[in-house]
This record gives C-alpha cells, sequence and structure tokens, in this order.
C-alpha cells in the first residue's frame, strides 16, 4: 500500500521513459540527495567523511566503473585498481607536469588515460571471453603495477614510489578539510553515477546488455561486437581512472601503486556481487556493505569476544567475505539491489499477500 | 438486399484482368443469399474459362455471424479455382475485424485496402510479381549460388543454390539434418560458405559479417530462441532499433536533449510493433519470464523493428500448439503484405508451409533435390520418398 | 651468447615450471569433470602446506601429518562440493569462478584462522644442493620435485585410465548428461574428484612450501597457474605440464635476457607480469591453448 504505482498515469512516452517512472522512487532520491549534500555535512564528524563517507563514495564510483564493464557488458575483469592505479597516477602527472592545471580537467584527463589503456586491454576482449578474459585483465593488473613501480618518472622520482596528491583547488576553494574533500568528491560521484544511469537506460545501455546476454544474436541484429565492448572498457575505466584519482587525492593524500593492488581489484569486484550485477544501485550497496563489514565485525568482535587479537579479526573478515560472496551467488546472484526490489515489491502489495 | 442486382455487381475488366465484386450495401442474412450470390460469380467466371486477380469491395457490406462460415467456405471455393490473388476494400473497421478473423482462422492472405485506389495498385504489384517469368528473371531479389558448406571434414551443404523473389514468402524444408538451419545461417551471414555466392539485390554480399549483413536489411530469429535474457520485452524489441537509433554514449549520458528524443521516437515505432503482434502486457516483463510461444513472438518483433528488406525465420512455430501455430502464421503473412517484406521460412509443419508460402526449396542430405510451388512441390515423387524415407 | 649460462637459467626454469604444472594439474582435474575454474586451488595449496606444517610443528609424526593432512583435505575438498558447487550446478561458468573466488578468500581466513599467519620453513629433508650435470649446475631439490611431479602424473593417468572410477571419471567430462543416463553417479564421482584435487594440492603445497617457505604467498601460485593453463588447455593433463614448462622457462629467460638487455635498470619484475603477456598473445593466436578441443559456435 505504501508503495503503490495505481492512480500514476502515464500520458506519454516521455513520462513512460523518465529516470525513475515512479513517484515513491522520485521522492526516495531526492531525500537521498539532499541527506547526502545537506543532512550529512551538518552532522558528520572528520572521523566519519575521512574514514568512512569518503572511501564509500570513492569504492562506489569504481565499482559502477566495473559493473559498466562486468555487469553491463559481461566482461569479467580482475584489473580493475591497475586502472585506478593509471587515473591516480595520472592526475598527479597532469598536475605536476602541466602549470596551471585545473583540478577538474585532471581528473578528467585523467579518466582519459585509464580510458586508452583500459581500450588497449579490452583489444583481446574480440577473441576470448569469460575468465580466459580474467586472464587479459590479470595481465593489466600486474603490468601496470609493474609499469608505475619500475619507471620512476611515474612517481616523479621518489625513491619509494610514493605520490603525494596535490592539494585540491578549484578557482581558488580550497578543499582542504574532510567536509570539503567530501563534498567534492559527492559532486563528481553524484555526476557520474546521473550519467551511467542514463547510459544504462539507452540505447548505450541496451547495446551492452545485449552484448551479455547473447553476442550471437546482438551481432545478427547489427551490434559491432567489438566497438561496443571496447566502448565498455573506455568508459569502465574512465570511471575507475577518476576513482583512483579520488582515492589519491581526496582520501589517502599520498598513495603507491601498491595500493592498487589486486586485492583492490577483488574487493571492488566482490563490491559488484554482493551489491547487484548490471544495476547502479548495486554498485552503491555493495560498496557501503563491504567498507561498513570491517567496522560492524570489529565492533562486534570486541563485545562478544573481548581482546580478540588484530590477525584474527582479520582472518574473521576475510572468511566472513568469502561466505557472503557463495551465499550470495547461491541465494540471491542478483545481490542487494534485487533484495531491495523484492522488498519494493512488497511494499507494493501490503499489507495484502497478492 | 439492395436495388442493384448480383450481375450488376460483377465487373470483370478484361483488359486488367481484374474480376471485381462489389458487395458494398449489401446484407447477406442467410446462407441461401450467400450461395445465390457465390452461384452467379462462379457461373460468370466459369464462362470465361481464365483465371482473374480478385478485387473484393466490402464497404459498408455486412454479413451476419450466422453465415461467416458459408461465405468463407464459398469464397475459398472460388478463389481456388479463379483466382490468380485477391485483394479486399473494407472502410468499416467491424466488417475489417470479421474478414481479418476469418482470414486469420483459414490462414488466408487478408490484403485488405482502405480504398479502390490502394487495391488496384495493390493487384499491381501482385501481377509484376507473377509474371517474373522463371525464377531467374531481373526481379530476383536475393540469389543464393552454388553454395558449399562443412565443418571439420562433415558436409552440410552441396551446391545448393536457388532465388527467392521480392515480396514473397519463400520456404526452406527437408528431414532433420538436410542442411536447412545451416542455410539459414549462410543467408544471414553466420557462417561463410567454402564456396559459391550469395547475391543480394545484385551485389555479392557472400563474405560480409552477420552485423553487415543486418546492415543491409536482413533480420533474423532463431530456432533456439535468443532474447536477451536479462531485459525487458520493450528492451529486447527496442535493440532491433539499434542501427537507426543515431543516439551515442555521450548524448546518452547527457539524455535530456537529444538522446530522450531519439529514445522517444524509436519507442514510438516499436509500440506499433507491439500492438501489431498483440504482445501490450508484457511490455515491462522480463522476457526470461515470458512462456516459450510469447518469446517466439517477441524475438519476431525483435526482427521486425529492424524494417528488414528480407526476414529470416528459422522454425517460427517450433513447439507450438495449433493455436499459436495460427496466430504466428497471420503474423507473418499480415507482415508480408503489409510491408511487403520477403520472407525465406525453414518450418516443419506442411500444413503451414504449403498454406502461406509463394515457393518451396526442398533439401535433403545438404542437397537441394527440388523446388517450385507448394502444389508442384507436394506432388513431387523425389520430396515424397525424401519425407517417407524410401530411397 | 654464453651457451652454458643460458641452458642454467633454462633449465632452472623448466624445473620451476614444473611446480607451475603441479598446481596446475588440480584445476585441470576438477574443470575436467565439473567444468568449475577453481580459483581456491591455490588456497588449497596454502591450506595444506599450512595444515601439513603445522602439525609437524606441534611434534605429529612426519607421515602420520601427511595422512592427517590428506584426510583434511580430503573432507575439506567433499565439504567444498556439496555446500558450495552443489547448489551452483547449471549456473554460468562465470558465476562458479566467483564463488571459487569467495571461496579463495573462505579458505584463506580458514588456514590463518586455525592455525596462524606466520611464516613456516618446510624441511622435507631433500637438501637443497647444486647437482652437477656436465658444465651445468642444477638443483637437487628441484630435480626431486619434477620427479615428484612426474610420479603423481603418471599415477594419475594410471588411475584415469585403468581403473572404474577413472573411467567414469573420464565419462562425466564428455558429457554430463550422458554419464548420468548410464547410471554414473555424477555426485560421488565429483566429490571423488575434489579429494584427488585436494590431494594434488597437498603434494603442491609440500613442495612449493619447503622451497619458499609456507606463507600466505602460497595461494599466488594459483595465480600463475592460470597462464599455464591457458597454454596447456583447461582440459588437459598433458597440457597442464608442457604448459607449466613453457611458463617456467620463458619467465625466467625474459626476466634475465629481455630485462637486462632494454638497458633500463628495470630487470627485476619481468616475471610478475610476463607469463600472462604471453598467454594474452597466445589466447589471441589459439584460444582453445594447445591441447585444448577447439570449440565450433552453433546457432
Amino acid at each position: 500500500m505504501i508503495y503503490r504505482e495505481a492512480g500514476q498515469f502515464k500520458d506519454g512516452y516521455a513520462a513512460d521513459e523518465q529516470i525513475f517512472p515512479i513517484r515513491q522512487d522520485r521522492y526516495g532520491i531526492v531525500f537521498i540527495l539532499v541527506l547526502a549534500f545537506v543532512g550529512v555535512p551538518l552532522i558528520a564528524n572528520d572521523y566519519w567523511f575521512s574514514a568512512i563517507l569518503i572511501p564509500f563514495l570513492i569504492l562506489s564510483l569504481a565499482a559502477l566503473g566495473l559493473n559498466i564493464l562486468t555487469g553491463y557488458t559481461g566482461q569479467l575483469s580482475l584489473g580493475t585498481a591497475g586502472f585506478m592505479a593509471v587515473g591516480a597516477f595520472a592526475a598527479f602527472n597532469f598536475m605536476l607536469r602541466v602549470p596551471g592545471m585545473p583540478l577538474l580537467a585532471a581528473f578528467i584527463l585523467a579518466g582519459l588515460t585509464a580510458a586508452a589503456v583500459g581500450v588497449v586491454f579490452g583489444l583481446p576482449s574480440l577473441r576470448i571471453k569469460g575468465f580466459y578474459l580474467a586472464v587479459a585483465t590479470l595481465a593489466a593488473q600486474f603490468f601496470i603495477e609493474w609499469v608505475l613501480v619500475k619507471f620512476p618518472w611515474f612517481s616523479n622520482y621518489n625513491p619509494s614510489g610514493v605520490i603525494s596528491a596535490q592539494p585540491m583547488e578549484i578557482l581558488g576553494y580550497a578543499f582542504d578539510t574532510p567536509a570539503r574533500k567530501y563534498m567534492l568528491t559527492l559532486c563528481i560521484v553524484a555526476v557520474l553515477a546521473l550519467a551511467a544511469k542514463n547510459m544504462a537506460r539507452c540505447e548505450t545501455g541496451r547495446v551492452w546488455m545485449a552484448v551479455r546476454d547473447m553476442d550471437i544474436a546482438a551481432e545478427v541484429i547489427g551490434i559491432p561486437i567489438l566497438k561496443t565492448k571496447l566502448l565498455a572498457f573506455a568508459v569502465s575505466s574512465f570511471y575507475c581512472g577518476v576513482a583512483g584519482a579520488l582515492w589519491a587525492f581526496a582520501y589517502l593524500g599520498a598513495v603507491e601503486p601498491a595500493a592498487f593492488d589486486l586485492g583492490r581489484s577483488f574487493q571492488i569486484l566482490f563490491m559488484i556481487i554482493l551489491g547487484g550485477v548490471g544495476t547502479v544501485l548495486g554498485s552503491f550497496l555493495g560498496a557501503a556493505f563491504i567498507v561498513l563489514l570491517p567496522i560492524f565485525l570489529n565492533v562486534f568482535a570486541h563485545i562478544l569476544l573481548p581482546g580478540v587479537s588484530s590477525s584474527l579479526l582479520s582472518n574473521l573478515e576475510l572468511i566472513v567475505f568469502g561466505s557472503f560472496i557463495i551465499f550470495f551467488l547461491i541465494v540471491e546472484p542478483h545481490g542487494l539491489a534485487r533484495l531491495w526490489q523484492i522488498g519494493k515489491e512488497k511494499l507494493r502489495l501490503w499489507p495484502f499477500p497478492h | 438486399m439492395s436495388d442493384r442486382t448480383i450481375q450488376d455487381r460483377i465487373t470483370l475488366h478484361d483488359s486488367l484482368g481484374v474480376a471485381e465484386f462489389d458487395f458494398s450495401h449489401m446484407t447477406f442474412a442467410t446462407e441461401a443469399e450467400v450461395d445465390a450470390c457465390y452461384d452467379e460469380i462462379d457461373r460468370r467466371l466459369a464462362a470465361t474459362s481464365r483465371q482473374w486477380y480478385f478485387l473484393v469491395i466490402y464497404a459498408d457490406c455486412v454479413i451476419v455471424p450466422e453465415v461467416w462460415e458459408r461465405f468463407a467456405a464459398r469464397g475459398k471455393n472460388t478463389n481456388i479455382n479463379y483466382s490468380l490473388g485477391t485483394v479486399r476494400v473494407g472502410t468499416s473497421a467491424a466488417t475489417r475485424e470479421a474478414i481479418r478473423q476469418q482470414a486469420g482462422r483459414a490462414m488466408f492472405r487478408a490484403n485488405i485496402f482502405d480504398s479502390r485506389d490502394q487495391a488496384l495498385f495493390a493487384i499491381g504489384e501482385m501481377r509484376k510479381r507473377h509474371e517474373v517469368v522463371g525464377r531467374d528473371a531481373a526481379e530476383v531479389f536475393l540469389r543464393v549460388e552454388d553454395v558449399h558448406l562443412s565443418f571439420g571434414g562433415v558436409k552440410a551443404l552441396t551446391g545448393v543454390g536457388f532465388t527467392v523473389n521480392r515480396g514473397e514468402v519463400t520456404s526452406i524444408i527437408g528431414p532433420n539434418g538436410a542442411g536447412k538451419s545451416s542455410m539459414l545461417n549462410v543467408i544471414s551471414g553466420f557462417y561463410r560458405p567454402s564456396r559459391g555466392q550469395i547475391i543480394f539485390e545484385g551485389n555479392d554480399r557472400t563474405h560480409l559479417a552477420a552485423h553487415e549483413v543486418a546492415r543491409l536489411g536482413f533480420a533474423r530469429t532463431f530456432q533456439n530462441i535468443a532474447l536477451f535474457k536479462g531485459m525487458t520485452t520493450l528492451d529486447n524489441i527496442m535493440t532491433g532499433r539499434s542501427l537507426k537509433i543515431k543516439s551515442n554514449f555521450l548524448t546518452d549520458a547527457l539524455y535530456w536533449g537529444f538522446a530522450q528524443k531519439e529514445e522517444i521516437k524509436h519507442r514510438e515505432h516499436v509500440e506499433k510493433i507491439i500492438d501489431f503482434l498483440e504482445i501490450q502486457a508484457i511490455r515491462k516483463t522480463p522476457v526470461g519470464r515470458l512462456p516459450y510461444g510469447l518469446q517466439k513472438r517477441v524475438e519476431l518483433a525483435r526482427a521486425l523493428a529492424m524494417e528488414p528488406k528480407v526476414l529470416l525465420l528459422d522454425e517460427p512455430m517450433a513447439g507450438m500448439n495449433v493455436e499459436e501455430k495460427e496466430d504466428m502464421a497471420r503474423f507473418i503473412l499480415d507482415v508480408n503484405d503489409q510491408w511487403g517484406t520477403t520472407v525465406i521460412l525453414i518450418e516443419h509443419d506442411m500444413g503451414v508451409v504449403m498454406d502461406i508460402s509463394n515457393y518451396v526449396v526442398v533439401l535433403d542430405y545438404g542437397v537441394k533435390i527440388a523446388e517450385g510451388t507448394p502444389d508442384e512441390v507436394r506432388a513431387d515423387p523425389v520430396v515424397i520418398r525424401a519425407y517417407l524415407g524410401a530411397h | 651468447m654464453d651457451w652454458q649460462f643460458f641452458l642454467e637459467v633454462l633449465i632452472g626454469g623448466l624445473l620451476a615450471g614444473v611446480m607451475y604444472s603441479l598446481v596446475a594439474l588440480g584445476f585441470v582435474l576438477i574443470y575436467k569433470a565439473s567444468g568449475v575454474f577453481n580459483f581456491a586451488q591455490g588456497g588449497m595449496v596454502f591450506f595444506a602446506a599450512l595444515t601439513f606444517v603445522s602439525l609437524v610443528e606441534r611434534g605429529v609424526n612426519f607421515w602420520l601429518a601427511m595422512v592427517i593432512t590428506l584426510a583434511v583435505m580430503v573432507v575439506l575438498g567433499v565439504l567444498i562440493e556439496r555446500i558450495v558447487l552443489r547448489p551452483l550446478v547449471n549456473q554460468p561458468q562465470i558465476t562458479l569462478f566467483m564463488a571459487t573466488i569467495g571461496l579463495t578468500f573462505l579458505i584463506e581466513g580458514l588456514a590463518q584462522g586455525i592455525w596462524d599467519a606466520q611464516v613456516h620453513g618446510l624441511d622435507l629433508g631433500i637438501p637443497d644442493v647444486p647437482v652437477k650435470v656436465g658444465a651445468i649446475n642444477i638443483s637437487q631439490f628441484d630435480l626431486f620435485a619434477s620427479a615428484t611431479a612426474g610420479i603423481l602424473v603418471l599415477a594419475l593417468a594410471v588411475f584415469f585410465q585403468k581403473t572404474r572410477i577413472g573411467r567414469a571419471l573420464r565419462a562425466v567430462a564428455d558429457d554430463h548428461q550422458a554419464a548420468m543416463s548410464v547410471g554414473i553417479p555424477l555426485n560421488h564421482i565429483w566429490a571423488i574428484v575434489w579429494a584427488v584435487a585436494g590431494f594434488v594440492g597437498l603434494v603442491a603445497g609440500l613442495l612449493w612450501g619447503s622451497r619458499t617457505g609456507v606463507q600466505f604467498a602460497l595461494t599466488f601460485t594459483a595465480l600463475k597457474a592460470l597462464p599455464v593453463l591457458i597454454l596447456g588447455g583447461f582440459t588437459s593433463v598433458p597440457g597442464a605440464i608442457v604448459g607449466g614448462l613453457i611458463i617456467g622457462a620463458s619467465e625466467k629467460l625474459a626476466e634475465v635476457y629481455i630485462g637486462s638487455s632494454i638497458g633500463l635498470n628495470i630487470g627485476t619484475g619481468i616475471e610478475n607480469w610476463f607469463p600472462y603477456m604471453l598467454a594474452l598473445l597466445f589466447l589471441l593466436i589459439r584460444p582453445e591453448g594447445l591441447f585444448g578441443e577447439k570449440r565450433i559456435e552453433r546457432v
């Protein structure tokens, strides 16, 4: 009863093709945006900003990038962190080497650099599929890490390969406090998420999903497979690249290539499995889950088992993550986003069973 | 009954080869009236001892439901004896629907037009098609020449060749493993023949990839339904528009403005197809949840959304019940009639094939063993042998 | 060119490749029988080695520890089959693959949670001293490892060809439906395969462990096995061996020769990505692997 679309009549295809066709969803998204832009800055403290909210937003963005490639287009990638590294190091170098480079332009260029690298490593996807492709992206992951470590030019000859992100400033306004960094990150993520949602519900998204669901049929209706896959690689890597740049600039400040190791790639893959493969919402839910779970685990473990060792805790984390992945794949392969959808269906009917 | 006599209502246009029957403002209320009318028609036509193109005017004609059966039976009989093809003119929607339903059940071509001029034009088109002498005259649309195909030494097709005329329904039939699907896959560009050619509209397109073949105006459905399982009916059909949609990922990302206009424009087109195939109710349903018969229909809708010149159907009625088959046959004929789409289909149900095809090609063990009109093929002893298995 | 040096690098690489082959073998077994690409094989190798070494350190007799670990691995294999893979039957391969990634984390967490996250030395009693063959130095340990791998492959070949279970296994690998229809109990067979894979994991774990120490990094052997499988094909036991040898030899040669010849100071670390690039190039030329079967796409 609460979530009903009865009485909401569409008077044209434009109304039916709205981004959120159901009124309650529109109110919901407005509420979340108001909460994120106004409510959170009022109540959150620095710890929340820098330890939870900023990494959550950035990882959501990276998960969104991976979801475009894996969830929408069906190309499994284990190189997400590699593309993030490209973005982080590219943004650093653009800021370093181009005098007067505006911050946002550096981020966009970082994304484009990552996109170019993504396209190169996406080329084999024409001939290989499934986990064969996963190996190709693994090549990207290791190769990128190696290049960034071995060629000191990329880190401006820092002996340990660490880059220190330049301070963030747009039109003289410095984003130097955690709250301000959060705002900047939130704006970028919101804009890119909107763009992703738009792509996903239009021609671009349909073609991606067509290639994912049945590439033979897609080809027969005239969809050029390689071009479609490469576009997905490019857009996905762009998102990952921007996320990487934010990881360096808005979150850590100083990063080394090891911050973007294979473990990070797996972490982001887990986000989309848990959150929901092939949904924009799922990227955010999955990221929230993976960012918050260790914190909850930590709190609960300390309550239940006082004096628990941190190494046991980190192993517990591995076990819980692993179990959740398996559990979700078996019970709800479409992830948290699907659970949310089922919840909405229930609400629509509630309090009646049908 | 109105003041004109039945004799007045029958006009034979000798020069055009058209027999016009004007049923306007007539009422057929009893079987006797129907018989009286058709007796006269049959008498007049028998006297000419030739066949005619029929032009039947149904404007404001009333046929009461009780005599529909009789009317259809007599009409069919007359058609078989004297007709080269029938076009109908009807202005009242109810009459039109009645005829369409009758025609649909009997798997007749409906061919209903709004005005007499349109109907005459349609007869002209029909005659043009029929006047193509033999099968290799100038109007040949698609020519398959000496096609060979093998998989690792196993020969699937050996020297198969035939032609397809514009606007006709051509069926490829044959026992299991005869190479029918392979033939369709060669035509749709999915397999490259090891020898031979595919000529379309005068150009050799043997070596084009499947997505380039699609660009030329070929659409197809698959024997095992090849829908995009994770998407809704509407999205599946919309993918058929993808060659026509001009937006790119940047305009899509911005959405408001160009991409929205494109989406709505193509959505309108897709909605017409949805109406045509009567699948309005399942628009937003994920196709994976649909029953088999509807999935087949959605696949046809996706192919139609491409506005193809040639529609390739691989067993469109396999696994369907009688009613679903009738619906599908009607859709295929309506597509062929309304848009002039050339249809090439593979089908096992001989009744359907013979009813809806203009031309039939018979394959056996990868070799063409016969071709011709349905009647010729049905009577061909070689075909009968292949089907009965008595070699 | 210094031929003696070249041969030493080559042979060293080939022998290291044998170790990759051992891990890859575990993958092939499971993939052949159940179509699952078991990413957790690396985790199983680590689990086996860590269990064994922890038992030995707690004073358990060497052979008894071996038997206990083997039993644990068999139970683990059967449990994985029962709890994780059986509910996922008929799911897309990618889903199964992701499930085994989850499984990797679970096993790693379990292994370190039950025992500890320390690096353990493991001494199998084989001295790692060079033996001189002609003018070339060869590690005695590597020779032992190769011999073990050879015996294991032979044993598996006999198992597959001569025993009833082996024949059933091959039938399952060829066609699940057909195997079921002639009365081969699939679940039973899969459990056996997982147990055998656990055993192979134990052998690989012991050899790797005694060479590099038993530590978390052992799980990465699974990653190195990926290019091996791509070269050798996912379904071929000889392919796993040959693929391992090629990867082992080429990465060492690349490390030594390409690294130094570019003239930059980039020598070290090429072996981290070289096998993947090699596999990638190979995929573009022959997607089905050296010994894999060519797939014909049908519609």
